[in-house]
């Protein structure tokens, strides 16, 4: 029965084999596509959730299906679906190109699950590979200017460097343990302690998931992918493969848990920079999207709190903020993809009035951006609780303090994102939803209030999940 | 205590239903006016029956209940949130209760038409939640939240008109004033938890039955405690606010001078008696505090025009005698029951009083009684009939329930070693006697047309300062008849039930009094029948009604007080024995000039200056880490190699 074990991506694999046959059209038929997508990717979650605690090994032992893969394989499913949810109406890409657009978005998905299965260094890389290569493809398909040929080709250099920082430093971990197995892996480190060979590839190893997390110094694709791609990649890439970047970077972080002081602090260091630098330029930004990236670099910053700690409760509450991030952050891009839908960039002023032209949007975009900006009782409060908890019984008295600031610091751009929507007035049209829209709406406004205030249920799931890995 | 104890549910009902019935309003029915009514009716009616329930249950038990469960537990701090019911907080309960859903029936025709009667429905059932919490706390905390609770619930009835900018003054002073005490009695509350560690109301006067508290802290902190009973019961130097919420709808100043909001300062003193008790220095100040708010508000009672405001005076100074009758109780070693006594009758007559005012003013759209008079309010039998019950209720005639609170408190007077302040009481029942009739009386013998008093009082009340401004128009305004919803005009037996119900209240009252204090102390001590001062009393209150008779009554009265006679005084009195110059001037010399000025100058300065310079700087760090950023690939590159390498470095060194 193991054919059944690799069933989500299996499913994902034919779904993309469907999406392939309809690239081959010789008329786009924008709304069929779309359509088709949508339901594949609506079975797909069910697939995913009926594949929820599956166990077992596949493909010579490289490939582990165990609770705490299932779970973030239920997450990208998940973000598939929101994201081609928003995609009815895609004005920023060439209606030929739609096809294109979800063919490319599944085989990322599929990427990316097979990246929280592998547990092996080569699986790891072509997974990061599909996964990647899928992005590029999907960034420069923005139609008009050239801006975002620009942020294609900035993603992909920095892709590709960070590429090669991370095979230099598989290499150096295969050469000190003479395995490419995650659990033969963890089971010689020890006996490298002695010496940083260890600890230097397990670093450069990690870059290519610092570069999809966005963490210092491996940000700098990100303001200018956010403003450069079209609105439904930057969802899927601020949400879906933020959520596959931290489930790698868990893996991988345990592996240098004996090495203790000096690899956590090099961890603290990435995770104070990158905090303070994501929410200062934040504050100057105009452009909503590139707000939004700085902030993804603060909250990366978050996350790396909770890796760090190498304890069940740290990487449970990281495990539990990436799952509330990927609802808060696809909460405020679907706001702004309903905002702006004939594709545009967004400035922040130009929210102006949002509260009179549609009070549900509004409410959606206050309730998503309290939520990142940590305020209770929203799951974000809920998320950087948990994390600066855990840290705090580490010891990492002054990493939560600056964490702390941080939070306030970062209240800034988002209140001025409230300011805007509530308090400045426009005349402007009012905006139209339609019903399953709304439903969506009123959907993600209730999972950000409930699993704030009972956030139980899915923190035990993810410390469960977390005993898998340990 | 196991929380789900039915007495427990029942008090947690009284408290919350109106709460319930304020949200739901406010938030879902406020544009629909008799759902709102309706909702706020039904919240008032099951508080009714709750308290009058708990009434009869615990009938004859003077045992106190403590119901109790933990609200916030912290590693040392313990703050329980639950309910105390004996005697005392019952019969309130039952009080407050009654009173509030009378006056929510009487509003039903007072408010007819008004557009604001759902959000007027939701503030009276804020009221009566956090009246009837108040009374029914066990802690002084949890009774501390609802006193502000009163306090906010108050601002929004007092300026309820809040388009008529008198009204919306009258509820800012209100609320800023009361403030002022609360600050003296939160003071209170810190300095005893910080030194005795406990705000249990059953506790705290346990112990200073005990004499387990020091002396030096029970004095300082009933003084202080003190300080908030003076605001919310309107006490010298902090009574101005209480006029000049006349502004409110009369149902609400009926309300708030009854039996509830004021009565809540004399409840608290009532409710720590023993407490205050063990404190001679600090009753004996009560005693004098209360004394001369008592002249100064009967002496202003005697000038006053607008017929709520002699009511609000007349509030006032009842409120002064129930503290001078607990207090001389204190000294002398008495009980509590006369003044509480005083504050049950006095609930029952003032809700009386107000709602007769109301009914004259809704009629006659004036708050002048000499304009009521002239349009021939003695034509209006039933608010009449009642009015002058009420009056005499006040004036303390027999048989009505003012003569036998009063006799009780001035026999507690009388015993003090200082006749001072029983001299002090019975001046004050002369005056509150001549001030009351001097109402009924030009409300029943109007002069005729062509007498030259008109001429004096004929002109709209425009001397006193501020209130009375304007109010036909407002009010007039306020009964837009038939406006929405509103058909048809209101209905008359809505204002004339409460009327009638009070005014058998205040007959039969007087006659519960050995009832009441078995009720209350489990014991009822035989009071031996003090002749002269009965004969004194009733004589000097028939005195004072004799001499309103003479200036205003009789066929050649010439409606000009006998003050008239000494205009430096009536001058003196007119302007509220200048209380409000003093607190204006208080304001702007010491207040603005003073404080004001020094913390604005801290603020800009240094508060502001700080938090820009940090504002600014953040701005500023974001900007200079923003060329990082650039769109030159390779340096972004080379940023990131350097910083691994520096990574890298660290490591191998760092070993």
């Amino acid at each position: 029965m193991s054919v059944l074990q690799f069933g989500v991506e299996l499913y994902y694999l034919v779904m993309a084999l469907v999406l392939f046959f309809l690239t081959l059209r010789r008329e786009p038929q924008a709304a069929q596509d779309h359509r088709i997508a949508f339901t594949l990717s609506t079975v797909g979650v069910v697939v995913a959730l009926l594949c929820l605690t599956q166990q077992g090994e596949l493909f010579f032992r490289s490939y582990r299906v165990d609770l705490f893969s299932q779970i973030f394989k239920l997450a990208l499913a998940l973000g598939l679906f929101l994201v081609l949810a928003i995609s009815r109406n895609l004005p920023s890409i060439e209606e030929r190109n739609h096809a294109e657009f979800y063919l490319f978005l599944t085989t990322c998905t599929v990427g990316m699950m097979m990246l929280v299965s592998a547990v092996e260094l080569l699986t790891i890389y072509v997974a990061l590979e599909l996964s990647s290569y899928s992005l590029y493809i999907l960034v420069p398909l923005r139609r008009g200017d050239d801006i975002d040929v620009e942020a294609g080709v900035k993603y992909l250099f920095f892709g590709a460097v960070s590429s090669c920082f991370m095979l230099f430093g598989l290499s150096y971990i295969f050469g000190a343990t003479h395995s490419t197995y995650l659990s033969d892996i963890m089971a010689r480190m020890p006996e490298l302690v002695a010496s940083p060979i260890g600890v230097v590839g397990l670093i450069l190893a990690m870059a290519g998931f610092f570069f999809k997390l966005s963490i210092f110094p491996f940000h700098f694709w990100a303001p200018d992918v956010y403003q450069g791609g079209a609105h439904q990649v930057v969802t899927f890439i601020a949400t879906a493969s933020k959520a596959a970047a931290v489930a790698l970077l868990i893996r991988l972080a345990v592996l240098g848990a004996q090495y203790g002081y000096h690899f956590t602090q090099i961890l603290v260091f990435l995770s104070i920079i990158s905090m303070t630098l994501g929410n200062l330029v934040a504050i100057i930004q105009k452009d909503f999207k590139r707000m939004l990236a700085y902030s993804s670099i603060a909250h990366a910053g978050y996350v790396l709190i909770g890796i760090l700690t190498l304890q069940e409760t740290g990487l449970a509450s990281s495990i539990y903020y990436a799952l509330a991030y990927l609802v808060m952050n696809f909460t405020v891009f679907m706001v702004l993809t309903q905002v702006a839908q004939d594709g545009r960039d967004l400035k922040i002023a130009e929210l102006a009035g949002l509260y009179h032209r549609s009070p549900l949007l509004s409410m959606s975009l206050i309730l998503g951006i309290f939520a990142l900006a940590g305020v209770p009782p929203s799951i974000g409060f809920t998320g950087k609780l948990f994390l600066f908890t855990s840290a705090m019984n580490q010891g990492y008295f002054w990493l939560v303090l600056i964490g702390a600031v941080n939070g306030t610091l970062s209240l800034y751009f988002y209140l001025r994102v409230v300011y805007a929507a509530y308090f400045v007035d426009a005349k402007l049209p009012p905006i139209y939803l339609s019903p399953p829209m709304r439903a969506l709406n009123y959907a993600l406004c209730a999972t950000i209030l409930y699993f704030g205030v009972a956030p139980n249920s899915i923190m035990e799931l993810a410390r469960a999940a977390v005993r898998a890995v340990l | 205590m196991p929380a789900l104890d039915p007495l427990f549910v029942l008090c947690a009902a009284c408290v919350i239903l109106p709460l319930l019935a304020f949200g739901g309003i406010m938030i879902f029915t406020w544009r629909r006016p008799f759902l709102s009514l309706g909702i706020s009716l039904a919240a008032s009616t099951a508080c009714l029956i709750i308290a009058w329930y708990i009434f009869w249950q615990r009938w004859g038990d003077p045992t106190p209940l403590v119901l109790n469960v933990d609200w916030l537990v912290s590693d040392l701090v313990r703050v329980p949130f639950g309910f105390l019911l004996d005697p005392v907080s019952q019969l309130m309960l039952v009080l407050v209760a009654t009173i509030s859903f009378l006056i929510q029936i009487y509003s039903i025709g007072y408010m007819w038409g008004d557009p604001g009667f759902g959000r007027y429905y939701a503030d009276l059932s804020l009221f009566a939640m956090a009246m009837l919490g108040l009374v029914i706390s066990s802690g002084l905390l949890q009774l501390f939240i609802c006193w502000e609770l009163v306090g906010l619930a108050s601002y929004l009835l007092i300026g309820f008109w809040y388009e008529k900018f008198s009204a919306s003054e009258a509820g800012k002073k209100a609320f800023v004033v009361t403030r002022f005490g609360d600050i003296f009695f939160f003071m209170g509350l810190a300095i005893l938890v910080i030194f005795y560690g406990s705000l249990d109301i059953a506790a705290i006067n346990a112990a200073a039955v005990a004499q387990k508290m020091e002396p030096w802290l029970l004095t300082t902190c009933a003084l202080l405690i003190f300080g908030g009973i003076c605001g919310k019961s309107a006490q010298f130097p902090i009574h101005v606010w209480l006029p000049d919420a006349m502004e409110g709808p009369t149902p609400v100043s009926a309300l708030l001078h009854s039996a509830t909001m004021v009565a809540a300062g004399v409840y608290l003193l009532t409710r720590l008696f023993p407490f205050f008790a063990a404190s001679p220095p600090a009753m004996t100040y009560i005693l004098a505090v209360a004394s001369l708010t008592y002249v100064l508000s009967s002496t202003v009672g005697m000038v006053a025009r607008d017929i709520k405001q002699v009511w609000a005076y007349s509030t006032i100074s009842q409120l002064a005698m129930m503290a001078m009758g607990l207090a001389a109780a204190g000294l002398a070693h008495g009980t509590l029951f006369a003044g509480y006594f005083h504050l049950t009758t006095h609930a029952g007559f003032k809700a009386l009083l107000f709602l007769c005012a109301g009914a004259f003013i809704h009629h006659y759209g004036t708050n002048s009684f000499f304009m009521m008079s002239k349009g021939g309010a003695r034509h209006l039998t039933i608010p009449m009939v009642t009015v002058t019950i009420g009056a005499l209720a006040l004036a303390g005639i027999f048989p009505f329930s003012g003569f036998f609170s009063k006799e009780l408190i001035l026999g507690n007077l009388w015993h003090l070693d200082n006749k001072l302040w029983v001299s002090i009481g019975l001046l004050g029942a002369f005056l509150t006697a001549y001030y009351t009739f001097r109402v009924i009386f030009v409300l029943l013998f109007p002069r005729p047309e062509d007498h030259p008093a008109w001429d004096k009082y004929h002109e709209p009340l425009a001397g006193g300062h501020g209130h009375g401004h304007g109010h036909e128009e407002e009010e007039a305004h306020g009964h837009g008849h038939g406006a929405g919803p509103f058909s048809g005009h209101a209905p008359e037996w809505a204002i004339n039930l409460p009327l009638i119900i009070l005014a058998g209240v205040t007959l039969v009252l007087g006659f519960l009094q050995g009832t009441l204090e078995r009720f209350l102390l489990g014991e009822s001590h035989p009071h031996e029948m003090n002749y002269l001062l009965l004969v004194l009393a009733v004589g000097l209150a028939l005195a004072g009604i004799g001499l309103a008779w003479w200036d205003w009554g009789r066929k050649g009265a010439s409606w000009e007080g006998f003050l008239s006679k000494v205009p430096a005084l009536e001058h003196f009195f007119i302007q509220k024995w200048y209380m409000d110059h003093f607190w204006r001037w208080f304001l702007n010399a010491v207040i603005y000039n003073l404080f004001s000025k020094t913390f604005t100058y801290n603020d800009r300065r240094v508060v502001d200056g700080g938090v820009d310079a940090v504002a600014l700087g953040c701005i500023g760090s974001g900007r200079f880490l923003s060329f990082l950023q650039t769109a030159l690939l390779q340096l972004n590159l080379l940023f990131m190699v350097l910083v691994l390498a520096g990574v890298g470095i660290y490591l191998l060194m760092g070993r």
